[in-house]
This record gives structure tokens, C-alpha cells and sequence, in this order.
């Protein structure tokens, strides 16, 4: 889906990223790779599992859209604790397979580890042209041109009128900037208090779909 | 010391031991465990506790007095250190609870006194001290206290698994629990007692306290409800009951109740405003111990309550209890009754105060229930693997164990004498290497086997551990503040979020205006003017009516039991009901159809309380709607279930009945009760209990542990995903279906309905029992589906609606023209 007809290369992806058909740029927010082994560093019982498969899915993901370049939007790692020698060689595998050039835009997380792994350009912030800025906060926008972030892990509440809601997690467009759902298969989300002129998207089977204003209670 | 040298200390006060307390004492002196059950306010202290007293040797610890409420241990220490003082009068008893002051607890570490008073949680947290066992070196008994709140729940559980550790290491110990009538006293004895059962005794004071259980009876029957539980159309009634009184104690079933109760009776008694107080589990500490001391000292006229008031403490004072609503169930009124008269040889009054009018048949019913002593009983849980493996690290941090001592003593108890190889090798892999399935926890330890024993040394984990022990689950709460920093209480943040700043509510007896709500603390202050605010409200399901009081209460319907005023009363709703239908029963089942505008509806009526009713509703809705494919709508009280449709609810008796078969049961409510979500909702709790979220240290913030939070739904999907045969994921889907739905009581009726004779009415209008089904505003809706599906029926029904507002004024137009 594209939302904004003033970048017409825009398009949202059911898996939670954003494609660029201009320069074929894939972007994802949040995959906080080793969370569960840091969980488990401190005592928690957690399973491993979502390491290999989140990375399956971003592999599947660019290869399904012919992606010539990966920008993760920060936090592709969760803590320090959770960099194990079993992530470092799933990492290996996956670049290696990816063929793709990765940058990470380097979120809160991602600064606590004492180096990213050398395959992986590691920068403040990116431009995609002139007109796009890929940062990891919102709060760090700045004027005049748009930004793709993540750090929020946008959820959005719809209330069913009943007694129920249902909870999803969304792309959500304010102030230019649009933030990105998490990417990562164990991450929380944080429910968004809307705003008066947020645009909120969420994926609806094999789409994305905008959600009318009087959804969100 | 024979146990006639404990008269004296009775006769100087001039009273005379009761039989029941000359039997403890024999026992206990005879070296004997067992259960004592009698009335509050007969002397229960004084049986259990002057038996250790007069074999009292030396200053060591001797007794621990275990309490189910730590806000009942200023008062038991109280009661303990009078007969202390004369008996052993070169002992001390002490109190270890959560609230006890650093300094005194540090004291205690050092040394502990004769008789120590604390909770399951304190206990269990001392047992992570190495010396404990060397400390206690010389314990002769253990008393329970009240042992009937904690059977049937995690910190019965807790209990047992505490004192099998004691048993084993003092094996000459005695184990005294003390209890209010229940259903099941050689069970919950059993429950205690876990394999030194046999040989232990069971005492029972056979004095009936007076009791007297009264209504008050509405003026005007015809123009009475016949649904609703708020109905304070009785206050002005309720006002002249309390004016009689010299202090009165009125219970209502929830916290929102309270809350209109108290506004209600301060609008027509505005004199009673410094006199009026209320009591509930959301309050802030402060507010409770206000009113806990206006009921000691009699300074206040009446205080509003819920349950959070039906334990213990000592309030001689009162001389009468208001019931608002229905009782709910048998042991829970003479609980309550019991809270009044609390001295020897006075008298137990309660008042009932139907909401409507069937109350007034529950009053009547459990009046004949409580006479009978027919009381309910309440089942000990089993197998919470949860607690076992906090229990496991409990113990590892304390003593390293050796793996077959320790499953013996576990099997001691009662709640794990069953416990299998697997479930006891998966959960010393759950504290040791995160489960037989290694690959799936890779670089996880938490206890070590070493020389054979299991040990738990990180000293940052054993902190852990240490702030996690406790199982009482504690939900996120919003703090409800004035701007001069004095709090108020709790409210849940549906409920605050749903209002603005300058938006009027009404909490702790106050009208209050919001300020602002920011990060979990509502900030508010009083409000300029009277008026009318929103009551805070409080989810949480409503607690079902009993079997016992359902039964008490067919019976009534029936004409059963002596005449009495309620009866008489609600006689001409009764008469409508029998000519319009007839009465139900809980050996047939009554089934009524009716047409209405909406469609048709079916009211059944199998008398098996709110929670087996929601159950039954959507099993026989999923079931309908299998075969017809129409949407269905559900309603459920105590005493039935409602069915909606636009079309195809026939009254037929043999589809009924394959519509309420046990065939398929669990799978059939598995598939119509979101059982998956449900039990996402339940693992809270059990990862809490089983240390797989941590718990902060309150006023501390930890920056390292937040890298390590994680919502409980979060840990269930994963742990589904990648160690589905994990047992506390089993454990939580077996709790949800026994919480949300009784699942025992609920096989239990479809059982009773098979072999019950059914009758079948056709009526032209809602009867008076099927009325407050229809009249339920919150119906559940059956229509399954996946997360996407319902998304896609609600951006049609916004569609919809959009389209008849544009089409409207079209409408019109032609309709001019």
C-alpha cells in the first residue's frame, strides 16, 4: 500500500516494513535479536527460537521484494548478555545469504554492545535522497522533510463496541514521521494514545490497510 | 504440666473452659495434630495456643502462629501475649510480616522469640535462610490460623509445601489448623496435615452461636425490580436499620457497590459524615486503618465494606451486619453474621437487603442453608507446578537438597502426594537447565547439581528470588492521588483513562475532580461542587452462587420450609411466574421461548451459579450456531442463560438435549471459549509465581532488569511457540477452565441435566425469572473468529453505518416527494 501520493515509492508491507521502489531500500524497525538469551543470561527460563526465525523472515522478505539494500531503523539487538557466539554465526549465515548491503541506524538498544559485527555499516542516522531520513526515535525528527523511525513498537486498541478490543500492531504516521511496528517476534508492543491527525495502518491478511479515524476509541 | 493447670488461668478471670478447649489441650499434650473448628469469637486462641504454653520450656522459639493476613497479626499478637504474660511470663511472641519495621526484623534474624505470628509468604521467605533450621531447633507446633481462606488457594499451597519442609525437620512436630464450618473439615484437614493425617484429631465446639438472619422486606412488591444489583431503592429502610444500631457493619458484593452505598446513605443521613467509613481491597492502607479503628474503638456509626472485612479482626463493638445483595453462598454469610456479637454468649445478627426481588427467596434459602449448617465446601488445589518450582529454589537457596529426600517431602503434602516422574524431573530441569529439551535453553542455569545436591548460589538471583516468594498476584494498578501527595487508593486504568482532566469521579466515599494522569498516578482533587461523578469500577468476574444456596433456593421455590416473610413477600411474582410458565427446579430443567421485535430467545434454567451458566450459555450458542450458522447472543445470572437469535431457536427436546450433551464437552468449550486467550490472560500469575517475570523492588528502578521485562502474554506465545509441552502452559490452561468456567461443577450439570426430566414452555411474554436475563446489557456475542476476521466484520459495520447516514436524507427526500 502507499499512503502518501507525494512519495509515490512508498509502499507499507503486511510483514510490518516499509519498501522504496526508487532505490529498492527494504526497512525494518526493533528485530532485537538475543532477547531471549539475555532473558535467559539473568536467570529466565525463556526458549530459544525467535533469532533463527526473525531472521528467516527478513531473509524471506527481501528476497520476495528484491530488496538491493537492508536499513534497520534500530535496535536490531536487544542487550549486550544476549550477543552469544550462536547469534554471532546465525548473523554470519544470514548476511552472507543476504548478499545485501546492511546498514543500522543505531537505536538505544543496539549503543549498549561493545561493537556492532564488522558486516554491518553502523550510523547515526540515514538519507535515503533528499527527502527521507531514517532515524531510530521520533523524538530526534527534525523539519522539513520526512523520517522513518521505530523505538515506540506502535500497538493500536480498536475497541469492538463490546466488551473486547482487539490490539494490532501498526504502522503509525505523525508530524512526518512514520514509525514502524517492531519487527522482532519477541517484542512487546506499547498501545498509542492517538493524536488528532495520526494516520494509523495496520496489516489485514496479504495488505495494509489505513484505519478510519472513528476506530480507534 | 497437666492440662487442668491451665484452669487457673481462667478461673481468676472468673470463666470456665469450654469442653472443646479442654479436648485441644488433652490432644495437643497428647502429642497429637489436628483441626479445630468452631465459631469466631468462642475462644478458638486460647484452645490451640495454651497446650504449647503449658509444656513451655526454656525462651527459644517454640511456636509459629501462621496468619492468612498480615494486617491480622497486630491483633492475634495481641490476643497471644495475654495468656503469654501469665503462663510464661519470661517469653515473648513476636510478629514477622511484610510490614514489620527493618529494625525489629533485623532483631529477629539474630533471634527468634517464643511464639513468632507470620504469614505463608514471610515463612517461606525465611526458609531462604540458611539458619532457619537451627533457629527453629526445638519448635513444637505450628498453628494455622483460618486455615479455611487458605484451602483451595496458591497460599494454602504455599502452606503445605512450608510446613512439609518443618515436618521433615522436626518430625515430632504438631500441627494445629484453626476453621470456620466447611462442607469438606476432614478433607481440608487432609489438606493440612498432607501424610501425618493419620492419628490426628478433629475437634468441633458443639455450641451454635445464636444467630439470627432477618430481610428487610420492600414496602411495595408490584413496583419492586425483578432485576439489577445496585438497588438502593431500600437505603432510606437500610438508614433506620443503622440509626437502631449502635454500630453497624454493611457488606456489599463489590468495590463499586461500596462506593455508591456510602454516597447513598451520606445523602440521607448528611450528619453521619464523620461517622460513616468504608473499607475496601483498593483502598490506600491509611483509609482502611482509619476505618478498621472507628469499628474497634465504636467511634464510627457504620462502616461499608466488601470481603476485604469478612476476616478476623476483632471488632467487638458491632452489634449488627447488613448483607446488601445476595449472599452468595452459605459459609459466606455466617462469615459475615459472625463479624457481629463477637464475644461468648452474644448474639449473631445479620440484615439482608434484597436488590430484587428473587433476593428475597436467596435470603429465606440461605437462612434454612445456614441453620442446617449446610455449608459449601471448598476443594484444595493440586499440582500447581508453579509453586513448586518457586518452592524448589526456596528451598535450594536455603539448604542445598538432595533430589530424593526432597521429592519425598514434597510428596508428603497433600497437593503433590500424586506428583508424577515426569512433572517432578521437568521441574528440577525447569530450576536447573530450563527443561529436558537442552536445545531449547541454551546458556541457562539457575540452581546447580553439585555432590548430588541441587544449590542456587548467585547471589543476584537469590535476590531475585527472594522479592518474587509471595503468590498474591498484583496487577498493574493506577494510584489515585491528591496533589498534596496523600493517597487514596487504586483504580484499575480502563477505568481512569477512560476520563479527562476536569471529569468529576467518585472514590473512596469522595467526590473528586481529575487533575491529570500521568505514568500509572492519577492526580485529583476534592470537587468544587456535589454533584454526580462516575464510580470507579473494578473488573474481575462476580463471584457465582453456591450449589448449596442454589439448591436452598430451588427448594423455596417449591414451598419448602417453614413460612417466612421473604416468601410471603415475593409471592405475587412467584404467582406471575407459575401462570405465565412455571416455577424452575434443580431436578428438572425449565426451558421458556419466546418471540420478541429482536428475534427469539430460549431461557434455560439449570440453578448452577453465573460462572457454569456463562459456560452452558456459549457451549449450547456454539452449537446452535454450528448447524444453523446465525449469530447468537448470550446473557447468564445465577440462576440461568439466555439465547438470542434472529431466527432458529426451536423448542424441541431432543435437540436441546444433543445441544447440552457431555459429548465433545472440553473440546466443544475449548473451541467456543477463546480458551487461548483466556489462558494468556491466566499465565500472568503462574509466570509471576514460577519467576518468569521479575518482580521490582518497590521505589527502586532497575536499568539493568528492564532489558529483561517481558508482558506474560509476551512469554506465553513464546514459550507456545517453542516448548509447547511446557507443563506450566498445560497448568495454565487447566486453571483458566476451572476459574473462568467451575469446569468441575460445570460436568457436574450437564451430568444432572442429561438424566433430568425437561419442561418445555411457549410464553407470550418475559417472565418474571426470564426478564433480568433479557434486561442484561452485557451480552457476549458468538461469532468466532480470527483476529483478522473480526477486523474485517468491524470495517463493514463502519461501512454500513457510514452508508445509512449519507443515504439517510435521500431517504427522506423521496419520502417527501
Amino acid at each position: 500500500m502507499n499512503p502518501f501520493p507525494e512519495h509515490p515509492s512508498i509502499s507499507l508491507l503486511p510483514e510490518g516494513a516499509v519498501f522504496l521502489s526508487d532505490s529498492a531500500t527494504l526497512v525494518v524497525a526493533d528485530v532485537h535479536l538475543g532477547k531471549s538469551a539475555a532473558f535467559r543470561a539473568q536467570g529466565l527460563p525463556v526458549p530459544e527460537g525467535d533469532t533463527a526465525r526473525d531472521l528467516q523472515r527478513l531473509l524471506d522478505l527481501a528476497r520476495k521484494c528484491r530488496a538491493a539494500q537492508l536499513v534497520v531503523a534500530g535496535d536490531l539487538f536487544h542487550a549486550p548478555s544476549g550477543i552469544t557466539p550462536l547469534l554471532d554465526a546465525a548473523l554470519a549465515d544470514f548476511i552472507a545469504e543476504l548478499g545485501l548491503p546492511v546498514t543500522l541506524v543505531v537505536g538505544n538498544h543496539d549503543v549498549k554492545l561493545k561493537h556492532i559485527p564488522s558486516q554491518i555499516r553502523a550510523v547515526a542516522s540515514h538519507d535515503l535522497g533528499e527527502s527521507i531520513r531514517i532515524i531510530h526515535d521520533p523524538a530526534h525528527a527534525t523539519g522539513g522533510r520526512m523520517h522513518f523511525s521505530g523505538h515506540w513498537h506502535p500497538v493500536v486498541r480498536i475497541p469492538d463496541g463490546r466488551r473486547t478490543s482487539l490490539r494490532l500492531p501498526c504502522f503509525l504516521y505523525r508530524s512526518h514521521t512514520l514509525v514502524l511496528p517492531a519487527f522482532g517476534s519477541f517484542t512487546g508492543g506499547a498501545i498509542l494514545s492517538p493524536a488528532p491527525d495520526d494516520r494509523v495502518f495496520v496489516a489485514l491478511r496479504e495488505e495494509v490497510v489505513e484505519l478510519p479515524a472513528e476506530m480507534m476509541g | 504440666m497437666p492440662a487442668r493447670a491451665l484452669h487457673p488461668f481462667f478461673s481468676t478471670r472468673g470463666w470456665q473452659p469450654f469442653d472443646f478447649q479442654k479436648d485441644t489441650w488433652d490432644a495437643y499434650l497428647a502429642g497429637k495434630s489436628g483441626l479445630l473448628h468452631a465459631p469466631t469469637g468462642l475462644g478458638k486462641t486460647l484452645a490451640v495456643y495454651l497446650g504449647p504454653l503449658a509444656e513451655c520450656s526454656g525462651s527459644h522459639c517454640q511456636v509459629l502462629w501462621l496468619t492468612p493476613l498480615r494486617a491480622l497479626a497486630a491483633d492475634t499478637l495481641r490476643a497471644l501475649r495475654e495468656p503469654l504474660a501469665v503462663l510464661a511470663p519470661h517469653c515473648e511472641a513476636e510478629a514477622r510480616t511484610g510490614d514489620t519495621p527493618a529494625a525489629l526484623r533485623a532483631r529477629l534474624r539474630k533471634k527468634l522469640p517464643h511464639t513468632l505470628v507470620t504469614t505463608p509468604e514471610s515463612l517461606s521467605l525465611m526458609l531462604t535462610h540458611a539458619d532457619f533450621s537451627e533457629k527453629l531447633a526445638g519448635l513444637r507446633c505450628v498453628i494455622v490460623d483460618e486455615w479455611h481462606e487458605l484451602l483451595g488457594t496458591k497460599r494454602g499451597v504455599q502452606t503445605e509445601l512450608c510446613l512439609a519442609r518443618l515436618r521433615a525437620w522436626f518430625p515430632q512436630l504438631r500441627i494445629w489448623g484453626l476453621s470456620a464450618t466447611l462442607g469438606n473439615l476432614t478433607e481440608a484437614r487432609h489438606a493440612l496435615l498432607g501424610n501425618s493425617f493419620s492419628g490426628s484429631v478433629e475437634i468441633t465446639a458443639a455450641i451454635d452461636k445464636p444467630l439470627v438472619i432477618e430481610t428487610l422486606i420492600p414496602k411495595e412488591i408490584d413496583r419492586f425490580p425483578w432485576s439489577g444489583h445496585i438497588g438502593t431503592r431500600l437505603a432510606s429502610q437500610v438508614a433506620d436499620e443503622i440509626e437502631k444500631a449502635n454500630v453497624t457493619l454493611v457488606f456489599t458484593n463489590t468495590r463499586s457497590q461500596t462506593e455508591i452505598w456510602f454516597q447513598e446513605l451520606l445523602a440521607i443521613r448528611p450528619r453521619w459524615k464523620d461517622r460513616l467509613a468504608m473499607h475496601h481491597g483498593s483502598l490506600d492502607r491509611s483509609e482502611r486503618d482509619h476505618a478498621e479503628n472507628g469499628l474497634r474503638d465504636g467511634s464510627l456509626k457504620c462502616v461499608i465494606a466488601t470481603s476485604s472485612l469478612d476476616l478476623g479482626v476483632d471488632f467487638s463493638p458491632v452489634d449488627q451486619v447488613i448483607q446488601i445483595g445476595s449472599p452468595k453462598g452459605v459459609a459466606r454469610l455466617l462469615q459475615r453474621a459472625g463479624r457481629s456479637g463477637h464475644r461468648p454468649g452474644s448474639v449473631s445478627r445479620i440484615v439482608g437487603v434484597p436488590t430484587h426481588a428473587l433476593e428475597l427467596v436467596e435470603f429465606a434459602a440461605a437462612r434454612d442453608a445456614a441453620l442446617a449448617r449446610n455449608v459449601e465446601s471448598r476443594t484444595p488445589l493440586r499440582m500447581p507446578l508453579d509453586l513448586l518450582v518457586q518452592h524448589l529454589v526456596t528451598c535450594a537457596i536455603g539448604t542445598p537438597f538432595e533430589p530424593a529426600a526432597m521429592r519425598r517431602e514434597i510428596q508428603s503434602s497433600h497437593a503433590f502426594a500424586e506428583l508424577t516422574d515426569a512433572e517432578w524431573q521437568w521441574s528440577l530441569g525447569f530450576i536447573s537447565n530450563g527443561g529436558a529439551v537442552l536445545a531449547k535453553y541454551p546458556n541457562y542455569h539457575k540452581a546447580r547439581l553439585e555432590d548430588g545436591r541441587y544449590t542456587v548460589d548467585d547471589k543476584r538471583l537469590i535476590m531475585q528470588h527472594r522479592l518474587s516468594i509471595g503468590t498474591i498476584s498484583s496487577d498493574p494498578a493506577v494510584s489515585i492521588k491528591f496533589v498534596n501527595g496523600h493517597t487514596l487508593g487504586t483504580v484499575e486504568e480502563s477505568f481512569i483513562a477512560r476520563l479527562r482532566p476536569g471529569s468529576s469521579l467518585i472514590f473512596a466515599g469522595r467526590q473528586l475532580t481529575l487533575v491529570r494522569f500521568h505514568q500509572r498516578t492519577a492526580t485529583v482533587k476534592a470537587a468544587a461542587r456535589a454533584g454526580k461523578g462516575q464510580v470507579a469500577i473494578w473488573g474481575g468476574s462476580k463471584m457465582p452462587l453456591s450449589t448449596e444456596l442454589s439448591h436452598a433456593i430451588a427448594r423455596r421455590l417449591h414451598g419448602h420450609g417453614e413460612p417466612s416473610l421473604e416468601m410471603e413477600a415475593v409471592e405475587p411474582i412467584l404467582a406471575i411466574q407459575r401462570k405465565w410458565s412455571r416455577l424452575p427446579a434443580d431436578d428438572s430443567l425449565l426451558v421458556e421461548h419466546v418471540r420478541s421485535r429482536e428475534g427469539e430467545h430460549l431461557f434455560f434454567y439449570p440453578f448452577a451459579g453465573r460462572l457454569v451458566h456463562e459456560g452452558l450459555a456459549a457451549l449450547v450458542a456454539f452449537r446452535i450456531s454450528r448447524e444453523s450458522g446465525e449469530a447468537i447472543h448470550t446473557t447468564q445470572n445465577d440462576y440461568g442463560f439466555s439465547l438470542t437469535a434472529k431466527r432458529a431457536l426451536v423448542l424441541d427436546e431432543e435437540k436441546l438435549r444433543s445441544h447440552l450433551s457431555a459429548e465433545n464437552l472440553l473440546d466443544d468449550l475449548v473451541s467456543c471459549m477463546n480458551t487461548a486467550e483466556l489462558a494468556r490472560r491466566q499465565f500472568r500469575e503462574i509466570a509471576r509465581i514460577s519467576g518468569l517475570i521479575l518482580q521490582t523492588p518497590p521505589g527502586r528502578k532497575d536499568r539493568s532488569q528492564r532489558e529483561v521485562q517481558a508482558s506474560a502474554s509476551l512469554l506465553f506465545e513464546v514459550l507456545d511457540r517453542y516448548d509447547p509441552d511446557n507443563l506450566l502452559l498445560v497448568q495454565s490452561r487447566r486453571e483458566i477452565l476451572e476459574k473462568q468456567l467451575e469446569l468441575t461443577r460445570l460436568t457436574t450439570a450437564i451430568r444432572r441435566l442429561q438424566a433430568a426430566p425437561m419442561h418445555l414452555v411457549e410464553t407470550a411474554n418475559l417472565t418474571p425469572m426470564a426478564f433480568p436475563l433479557w434486561a442484561d446489557r452485557l451480552s457476549a456475542s458468538h461469532s468466532p473468529g480470527d483476529a483478522a476476521t473480526r477486523l474485517e466484520a468491524m470495517l463493514r459495520a463502519l461501512n454500513v453505518a457510514a452508508d445509512s447516514i449519507r443515504q439517510a436524507p435521500a431517504t427522506k427526500l423521496m419520502a417527501e416527494s
